[in-house]
């Protein structure tokens, strides 16, 4: 049992909930419940705070809140969605201005029921939650021990579950940037991804782009995986036309940002397409941190494009003079 | 006993005995609300957890400022219980918590700004009658060095009645204590979310725990100073402030920072500067 079990301090926020669920909430401190004897920490603090307890239905209002918390928690951390409406949306689920349960915008682990959830329950969610907690804490320990130890593979078609997975969590950092939910990696279905991975689809085409409407019949396609314990961490996509090969969607999970992962995998993609004399890729005009490992790996601009109101698109591209000879691989 | 042992003996005795009162803090405090509370090895449990986690930082240097919040509380304890200067003592003891101050200005966040804020007005509030307490202490002694004074024949609360009773009202702001937990409190939820930790977190959030444990022993070791000539008597007083300290906590609502200070000077003035007075009439 790791401290982690012992003193879990917890956020508390209100979508948009009737209230029931909050005063239910609160009375687990109360002296019938009293939730501190199991170490919890009613903090209103999410940079202190381990589990972050969410009640009530997402309205448009609270949605900016809620990701902005949980971005402000530090890992390891849990999400548990107290009550009906939390979970699901509850009798708000159709209503004009709600999204849905709390996993509608961030990842949810712990789901409690109830129309109110009675304190019992909330207290059973959160020792669940602290479950969930130890566990986050056990990979987290286990990746950064073997952090040396990346592999970078082709991935195939049966990665992308995981793949999507790890693209949903690592864009959220690039729908704040932009206060927009339109970033195409957010909304790309399984399905889509497939098609991606069949070289089927204009490949998240952003818009009509010429050069990205010409990749509806790719040359050829090439994902790489960055894997740790057996979890990709890392991934790029990219296919080749004619002298040119398109890279689309370093992802690297935000755990392990800052480690020259996203840097490898585009060498590697690089290295697969040994023919290609010419890469582009492109990226948010507000992603700074993206535009400056473009220009680190010798990536210039060439040209913008609007891609939404609050997105505008930056195409990069780098020359190489001598494609690398297959063999060389 | 010589200073050495004493010193070796407060490096590491103090974070176990802090961190156990703080532990028995938050069960009493359970019981007074009609609360069963936490274990009492609750703080251990909570920094090693901290220990552990991710630590997000708005400046990387704010961390740097904590670091050394730690490591001069811990030589302000250092040269206490070693026997050094009282004066001097005094004065690590305020650089200590102007190197937290900075900390939280570093994180440039309302709260933590807020929070800085009033933890500088608690230091204004309390800063007098520390320095009174220190005076007071060698006018009776004739020295400012602790291992004197602690060898001095008769209590000193004898002397210093007043004195004592504004050393117990600072104990309550230096402790963050309600009525005077302006900057920060201990309590969930306050206005200022956590004041002047709320951008700390993580392992710098630990080292400030770790640093109120020793600041409870050095604080708690001061008191017993008041009657150092009965050692019995001197570790019981201390332990009773500290329960003193916790009942003021649960039964009185949050002072406004303008009372706080007011409050804490009048009693410098009349209990403290008072006693001071009659000493120096009487001699």
């Amino acid at each position: 049992m790791s401290s982690f079990s012992k003193s879990p301090w917890i956020i508390h926020y209100d979508a948009s909930s009737c209230n029931g669920c909050d005063i239910e909430t609160l009375a687990c401190l109360t002296p019938l419940y009293d939730v501190e004897r199991l170490g919890v920490v009613n903090t209103g603090n999410p940079k202190h705070a381990d589990i972050f307890l969410v009640t009530g239905a997402v309205n448009e209002q609270s949605r900016e809140v809620i990701r902005n918390i949980y971005h402000q928690l530090v890992e390891p951390k849990v999400v548990v969605a107290v009550g009906t409406c939390a979970s699901s949306g509850g009798i708000f689920r159709e209503c004009y201005n709600i999204s849905g349960g709390v996993d509608t915008v961030i990842p949810v682990d712990v789901y409690v029921p109830g129309c109110a959830a009675r304190p019992e329950a909330i207290i059973d969610g959160v020792v669940r939650a602290i479950a969930v907690l130890e566990e986050k804490n056990r990979a987290m320990m286990a990746i950064a021990n073997s952090l040396d130890h990346v592999l970078y593979r082709l991935a195939h078609k049966s990665d992308a579950p995981e793949i999507l997975a790890l693209q949903k969590v690592a864009y959220q950092s690039e729908a704040e940037i932009y206060g927009d939910e339109s970033v195409p990696a957010l909304q790309q279905t399984l399905e889509e991804l497939h098609a991606d991975f069949e070289g089927t689809s204009a490949f998240t085409a952003p818009n009509s782009g010429a050069s990205l409407v010409e990749s509806k019949a790719a040359d050829r396609v090439v994902f790489i995986k960055a894997v740790v314990n057996g979890k990709i961490i890392g991934s790029v996509g990219g296919f080749a036309k004619g002298d040119s090969a398109y890279v689309n969607r370093v992802v690297v999970h935000p755990y392990f940002q800052g480690r020259g992962i996203g840097r490898r995998l585009v060498a590697e993609i690089e290295k697969a397409f040994a023919e290609a004399r010419r890469f582009e890729v492109f990226t948010g005009s507000q992603s700074e941190r993206n535009l400056r490992q473009f220009r680190r790996l010798g990536y210039s601009e060439f040209k913008t494009e609007s891609f939404s109101p609050a997105i505008t698109w930056v195409y990069m591209q780098k020359e190489r003079s001598c494609p690398l000879s297959p063999l060389s691989n | 006993m010589s200073p050495w042992v004493r010193l070796i003996i407060y490096l590491l005795g103090a974070p176990l005995l802090g961190g156990l009162l703080i532990g028995w803090d938050r069960r009493i405090s359970a019981r007074m609300q009609a609360r069963l509370g936490p274990p009492i090895l609750q703080p251990f449990y909570d920094v090693l957890k901290l220990w552990g986690k991710e630590n997000v930082v708005v400046r990387r240097s704010q961390n740097h400022y904590v670091a050394f919040f730690l490591l001069l509380v811990i030589f302000t304890g250092a040269l206490f219980f070693a026997g050094s200067d009282l004066l001097l003592v005094i004065f690590a003891l305020t650089l200590a918590a102007i190197f937290f101050v900075l900390g939280a200005y570093k994180a440039s966040s309302p709260y933590s700004f807020v929070g800085a804020e009033r933890e500088l007005i608690q230091m204004m509030a309390y800063e007098p009658m520390v320095l009174l307490t220190a005076i007071g202490m060698y006018m009776v002694t004739k020295s400012f060095f602790v291992h004197d004074i602690a060898s001095y024949s008769t209590p000193l609360a004898f002397a210093l009645p007043g004195v004592f009773l504004g050393f117990l009202y600072t104990l309550e702001i230096k402790f963050r204590k309600s009525p005077f937990d302006l900057s920060s409190s201990h309590h969930a939820h306050q206005e200022l979310v956590r004041g002047i930790t709320t951008e700390f977190s993580g392992r710098t959030l630990a080292m400030i725990e770790i640093a109120h444990w020793y600041e409870t022993v050095f604080l708690l070791g001061w008191v017993y100073l008041f009657f150092a000539s009965t050692p019995w008597i001197g570790v019981l007083v201390a332990l009773l402030a500290f329960v003193g300290v916790i009942l003021v906590d649960n039964v009185f609502a949050r002072l406004k920072w303008q009372t706080a200070v007011r409050s804490a000077w009048i009693v410098a003035a009349v209990l403290g500067f008072g006693n001071i007075l009659v000493l120096s009439l009487l001699h």
